[in-house]
């Protein structure tokens, strides 16, 4: 069975206000005793906790800024917490980005072995899973040409296909994998996704798809946590909330 | 600290896939597209060392053969280490889009970049290693010692290399200051010459360089047909474990700021 458990956590951005730190205003700084003048904090996330456990599908809202996709970066790893901890049991897929790690100069084949080793799948899996990751996107053709010469649609196309080739346990999805872009082939196989997944999480600005597809709705703003429920309390008040801020 | 060396190395071991796909991403890409593809990584050094060899030993009025074959062993460790410390300064810059989107063990960039590195050393170590046993080298059992060289070398280069990769994040300027150290270490390691050829003030500058023992270690087994003096290992052995600790210390305190650098 798998859970999440986040505690506290909290993530701290520096910003900087100019460009980039170089070694030269590093040596100024420590002499002008003012260091990191040039740049300040900010607080992504402020003490969010909650708890999710198998069954649940949950789907994160809020206006632009309110942390909800790096809460998601969090839930992979990709952001480390500055406070707080974040414990998960199960296998948690990454699908935040579509075709990450991609490299432009190999093949669609290489790449597929490229991207989905990253992406956790063993040489074995890959090899099983080959060649339905090439039909589903239907590049039989020009699977041994380098993806640079991919239309924008192919390229989507196979790095949807590899990346929904597996079922984790832990499906945690950012706007543009939840949202209808997609032909109904690829909606079909999304909600596979979904349907056999032990979690999932989104992250979207469509209310109608978290009402839709979640049974939990958090509502996080400013990087805190404001509400955390079913859809039918949630959105109606957060829809209602948004109208005055 | 002692877990989390622990995780370090079990996380690494599980992505062994990932690695693997790293350095055959690297050692595939440089020449797609070129005539003579792979064989680049041969005839660069071999083109460069052999430049070398004429220029000094005309300059040193050593015989060219003495001198080639004294060279192309001391330059092997040398290419190896200074490739990886100035590569591994980009590791992460390079593959930012990366780090920001899915989570990875970082030590996996610099770990390819020198394991990419460590082959090209060992393609291009075969073609010299021809050319030195045409020019006259010995063969002996010593020999049977380099593996072992390359190995406490790998670990020293590696150590520097965890370093570079995370300072680089923080001062981007350290690109361009160790392209000038490296020049200047080459330098002041005894690869045109041999290490008590410098004397007098600059002496002391020879002895506390860490790659010098390590030179030691190949050119030892390849142009006296000996195992390295005792000294030499045992310095290199220090060296290299005293890189790798602290290389690897600094690396996982540092290792999760660097996706809120980049």
């Amino acid at each position: 069975m798998s859970s999440i458990h986040v505690e506290d956590l909290s993530i701290k951005f520096l910003i900087y206000h100019d460009r980039s730190p170089s070694l030269k205003d590093y040596v100024a700084n420590v002499f002008k005793r003012n260091a990191r003048s040039s740049s300040s904090d900010f607080w992504a996330l402020r003490n969010v906790s909650f708890n999710i456990e198998a069954g649940d599908r949950v789907g994160i809202v809020g206006h632009n800024g309110a942390g909800k996709s790096t809460l998601l970066k969090a839930l992979c790893r990709v952001y480390e917490s500055s406070e707080g901890n974040i414990s998960v049991v199960g296998r948690i897929a990454p699908l935040l980005e579509i075709g990450a790690g991609f490299h432009p100069e190999f093949t669609g084949r290489e790449n597929i072995y490229l991207n989905g080793s990253i992406l956790g799948y063993s040489k074995q899996q890959l090899k099983d899973i080959e060649p339905e990751v090439i039909a589903f996107a239907e590049l039989e053709e020009f699977i041994d040409t380098p993806v640079k010469y991919y239309s924008t649609g192919m390229y989507m196309r196979l790095a949807f296909s590899l990346a929904t080739a597996m079922h984790p346990d832990i499906l945690v999805l950012d706007e543009i994998f939840a949202g209808g872009a997609f032909m109904t082939k690829a909606k079909t196989r999304m909600y596979d996704l979904i349907d056999k997944a032990n979690i999932m999480i989104m992250v979207s600005h469509d209310h109608q798809l978290v009402s839709s597809l979640c049974n939990r709705v958090i509502w996080m703003d400013h990087g805190r946590l404001v509400r955390d429920g079913t859809p039918e309390e949630i959105i109606p008040e957060y829809l209602g909330g948004g109208a005055h801020a | 600290m002692s877990t989390r060396v622990i995780t370090f190395f079990s996380e690494l071991y599980d992505s062994r896939n990932v690695l693997h796909q790293l350095v055959a991403q690297q050692l595939i890409l440089r020449y797609r597209r070129t005539v003579l593809g792979y064989l680049w990584t041969l005839i660069n050094p071999l083109l460069m060392m052999s430049v070398m060899a004429v220029v000094f030993s005309a300059l040193f009025k050593a015989d060219l053969q003495t001198f080639a074959l004294f060279l192309f062993a001391g330059m092997i460790p040398w290419n190896f280490f200074s490739s990886v410390v100035t590569q591994s300064g980009t590791a992460f810059i390079n593959n930012e889009g990366l780090i920001k989107k899915i989570y990875i063990p970082k030590a996996l960039f610099p770990l390819s970049i020198a394991s990419a590195l460590l082959i090209d050393s060992l393609f291009s170590f075969i073609a010299l290693f021809a050319i030195i046993i045409a020019l006259g080298g010995t063969i002996s059992w010593a020999l049977l010692f380099l593996p072992v060289s390359y190995a406490l070398l790998f670990v020293f280069a590696m150590g520097f290399g965890m370093i570079m990769s995370v300072a680089t994040v923080f001062f981007r300027d350290l690109q361009y200051v160790m392209a000038i150290a490296m020049q200047a270490l080459f330098f002041l390691t005894p690869i045109l010459y041999k290490p008590d050829a410098l004397a007098g003030r600059t002496k002391w500058l020879i002895e506390i360089n860490p790659v010098t023992p390590f030179i030691a270690l190949f050119r030892a087994p390849l142009i006296d047909a000996s195992l390295p003096s005792s000294d030499a290992i045992l310095q290199a052995t220090m060296i290299a474990v005293i890189t790798i600790i602290v290389g690897l210390t600094f690396f996982l305190r540092q290792e999760k700021k660097v996706v809120f650098r980049l």
